[in-house]
């Protein structure tokens, strides 16, 4: 806050406003919301659309009020005639070369410029169409891009650049051929980008979405012989509720179970059974490491996202990333293996859908390598010639079960609570903050200690690792060891904990590095129109939940426990080591 | 093209070239600029554009934003010869699609698009064939460049006579 406040007159009314805020807020703050399309606080203001002009007494020109300042004594005509129509011509020419497909669009009903359109009383485009029709990339697991629906605001370009420091894509051309491309136009697939998401979750269009895999999955709830298995990720029952229309941070983990069930799901467990069981390898990794001599700082790799970010731009460092698979994949080996030998079903009859928060799982799901159970049974001679089957059969995310809840009819609010079922449905708190930046750290502390030290945690709450700073940094001490820690989210800051540790100048012995703003709730498969605010209200309903759960620490799971004592033994082991570890390897773009 | 630019074409080296501008102002636009004009077909071959990227530590995709920005960039080789034809609008209504027509035909060029593309290169690289928005030259219209040379008042007669004579010159 500045010291010196100035008064404005906004549609005549006097208001003092803090001069370091742009127009926009100074109007907002005087009652007025002024439209805009462009711009996004905190990722992108290049001023393109025009949409948010306002009339500055004295200036000749409309001034874009996201980029505009305020000064003393300025005079703003918010909705003066000209206003009014320089708005609605800006968004008519978009609309001239933007495709009428609103009633078919993955968007339809959460795109800005639908309501844009609309708040402006766009009734007819007087604009002919003079961009050429653009060709769809679908070369990603995780995101479509048609460009024909962008509206070149600039957002993804920022998100990726600034945000993630991934680059996969820019602005290319000029006048009526600019466009976002990737290198030689060739699609993501052949760029460096990680399949985050973030860019879709920031576009105000239908420009960029997930790939739809909604189909597939009804497809399978249809069939009969089918074991249907679904598990959601920690992340989706405090962002559920939102996609469908519920207040930010609405936590509906009941509701989500009851409404899985009524879609037709077998069984709905959760994939927080295997966070706690991510815990129970990652911390004896930990452990091992830190006691027998290996790789240090080891950095988590529960994030696809990140992991094909240090494939792509750290391959020397891979050696840091924990053998952990991520516990959507951990769920799924498992679930094709030791489920299906326990509950009597042919692993090749089921299916695993999951439901997550990332667009970055659809490629993890369909990486080759990540096939556990099939080789598992393959080695016993349990496969056919020629059969295959992944772990995981598609990676759902929020937005596309919203659709389908949506689709079904299902009231989620009116639904009762319901609980997971038996055995993969048990989780702990622990498992659930893996939903949110810092939760992996404290979920790994919280075990990590216990069987270090043989003594009870005196609080389990580690509040240095909480919240949504971009790098967060804690020592523990582990029985005289002094443990020292780091927390980053988004790839920006993962990039400034490599660079240390490539500079060989890392202080730290455990790093956790998630992909996306804020963690999972922050993902790039989660609700769109995504601002700080509802990323803290995502935030602290995975701490609400946290409580809820009673049990806290992954270690104390009596299914997981019931999975070593059944099933594989002892965390690390060779068991462990064929289903639940994985190996990575460098990426050319 | 000069023999003296076919000279320094061998002489300098990418890295030297890049050294040069790095860290300056502009330097990518720069670099790219010098670049091009080293390549026998005045155009930034994909490797090159991987090298830019690589050495300058700059992301691939703005290498390419940038070499897509400048219409005076080239992704595709060009040919030894030039044949640019204004299409702004005081030439346009004075003919230059039909000179951009006559040009086309008589370099044997067939499915070029102009809302699509702004240049066209013959499959031997004997003659590109380009699109400008406009020359500045609009008292003269219609206006056409050939080898660099601006010729004003253009007819379709004298720019299949201008072409017949480049084919006449041989290779350059
Ligand atoms: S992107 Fe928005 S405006 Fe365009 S078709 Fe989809 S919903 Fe309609
Ligand atoms: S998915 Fe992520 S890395 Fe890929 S283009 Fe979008 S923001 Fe960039
Ligand atoms: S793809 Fe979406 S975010 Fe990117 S520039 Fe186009 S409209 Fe904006
Ligand atoms: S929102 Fe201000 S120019 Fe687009």
């Amino acid at each position: 806050m500045s010291d010196k406040m100035v008064t404005i007159f906004v549609d005549g009314h006097a208001t003092v406003v803090d001069p370091s805020r742009n127009l926009l807020e100074a109007c907002a703050q005087a009652g007025v919301n002024v439209p805009t399309l462009c711009y996004l606080k905190d990722v992108s203001a290049n001023a393109s659309c025009g949409v948010c002009v306002v009339e500055v007494e004295g200036a000749r020109s409309l001034v874009r009020s996201c980029v505009g300042r305020v000064s003393e004594g300025m005079k703003i005509a918010t909705s003066s005639p000209r206003v009014l129509r320089a708005r609605k011509n800006a968004v008519e020419l978009l609309l001239a070369n933007h495709p009428t497909d609103c009633l078919v669009c993955a968007r339809n009903g959460s795109c800005e410029l639908q309501s844009t359109a609309e708040k402006l009383g766009v009734r007819k485009v007087r604009f002919p169409r003079t961009r050429k029709p653009a060709t769809i990339d679908e070369s990603t697991d995780g995101i479509v891009r048609d460009n024909d629906k962008c509206i070149l605001c600039g957002r993804c370009v920022a998100v990726c650049s600034e945000v993630q420091t991934v680059s996969a894509i820019q602005l290319a051309g000029r006048g009526i051929r600019t466009h976002v491309a990737t290198f030689m136009d060739r699609g993501l697939g052949t760029s460096p980008c990680v399949q985050c998401g973030q860019c879709s979750v920031v576009c105000p269009t239908g420009a960029i979405t997930e790939r739809d895999e909604t189909e597939a999955v009804w497809k399978a709830l249809a069939q009969s012989g089918r074991t249907t298995i679904v598990q959601t990720a920690p992340a989706i029952r405090a962002s559920l509720g939102e996609a469908l229309g519920m207040k930010p941070g609405s936590l509906v983990t009941g509701k989500m179970v009851a409404a899985l069930r009524r879609l037709g799901f077998d069984r709905v467990f959760d994939t927080q059974f295997a966070a706690d069981l991510t815990i129970m390898e990652e911390g004896n990794e930990l452990i091992r490491r830190l006691t027998q001599g290996g790789k240090l700082p080891m950095i988590t790799s529960c994030s696809p996202g990140w992991i094909n970010f240090i494939e792509t731009f750290y391959p020397a460092l891979l050696g840091h990333l924990s053998t952990c698979k991520s516990p959507q994949q951990m769920f799924g080996a498992v679930a094709k293996s030791y489920y299906a030998e326990k509950a009597g079903l042919a692993p090749e009859s089921i299916s695993v859908a999951s439901i997550m928060p990332c667009t970055a799982k659809k490629h993890e799901a369909r990486r080759p390598e990540m096939r556990g159970a099939f080789e598992y049974w393959r080695a016993k001679g349990a496969t056919k010639p020629g059969e295959s089957y992944y772990d995981v059969d598609w990676a759902l995310t929020t937005r596309e079960l919203a659709r389908m809840v949506k689709r079904a009819g299902i009231d989620i609010e009116s639904l009762p609570e319901e609980d997971f079922d038996d055995p993969l449905g048990r989780s702990t708190g622990a498992a659930t903050i893996f939903g949110t930046t810092g939760g992996v750290m404290e979920a790994a502390l919280r075990t990590v200690y216990e069987v270090v030290t043989g003594k009870a945690l005196p609080s389990l709450d580690f509040e240095a690792v909480r919240g949504l700073e971009g790098i967060k940094k804690a020592e523990v001490d582990l029985n005289g060891t002094i443990v020292r820690v780091a927390v980053a989210h988004t790839l920006k800051n993962a990039r400034i904990i490599l660079d240390e540790i490539a500079a060989g100048a890392s202080p730290y012995h455990f790093i956790e590095v998630m992909t996306c703003p804020g963690g999972c709730i922050g993902g790039g498969g989660q609700p769109v129109l995504i601002d700080l605010e509802k990323r803290l209200a995502r935030n602290k309903a995975m701490y609400v939940e946290d409580l809820r759960l009673g049990m806290r620490k992954s270690h104390e799971n009596a299914s997981v426990q019931a999975l070593y004592a059944d099933f594989l033994g002892e965390p690390l082991g060779h068991l462990s080591h064929e289903l639940l570890h994985t190996e990575y390897a460098p990426r050319e773009v | 093209m000069s023999s003296t630019a076919t000279a320094k074409r061998r002489e300098v080296s990418l890295p030297e070239v890049i050294e040069k501008h790095q860290g300056r102002p502009g330097a990518l636009l720069s670099i790219l600029e010098e670049v091009q004009e080293l390549e026998k077909f005045r155009y930034l071959p994909e490797t090159t554009l991987r090298e830019i990227a690589e050495r300058m530590k700059v992301p691939l995709a703005q290498v390419y934003s940038v070499a897509t920005f400048y219409s005076f960039f080239n992704l595709k080789p060009q040919g030894l010869h030039s044949v640019v034809v204004c299409r702004g609008t005081a030439c346009h209504t004075r003919g230059s699609l039909e000179l951009l027509e006559a040009s086309l035909k008589r370099l044997g060029i067939e499915g070029f698009r102009e809302d699509e593309e702004n240049s066209v290169t013959t499959v031997d690289n004997f003659c590109s064939v380009r699109t400008v928005a406009c020359f500045g030259q609009c008292a003269l219209a219609p206006v056409v460049q050939i080898d660099g040379v601006i010729s004003s008042r253009m007819t379709v007669g004298k720019l299949t006579a201008a072409i017949d004579k480049l084919r006449k010159g041989g290779q350059k």
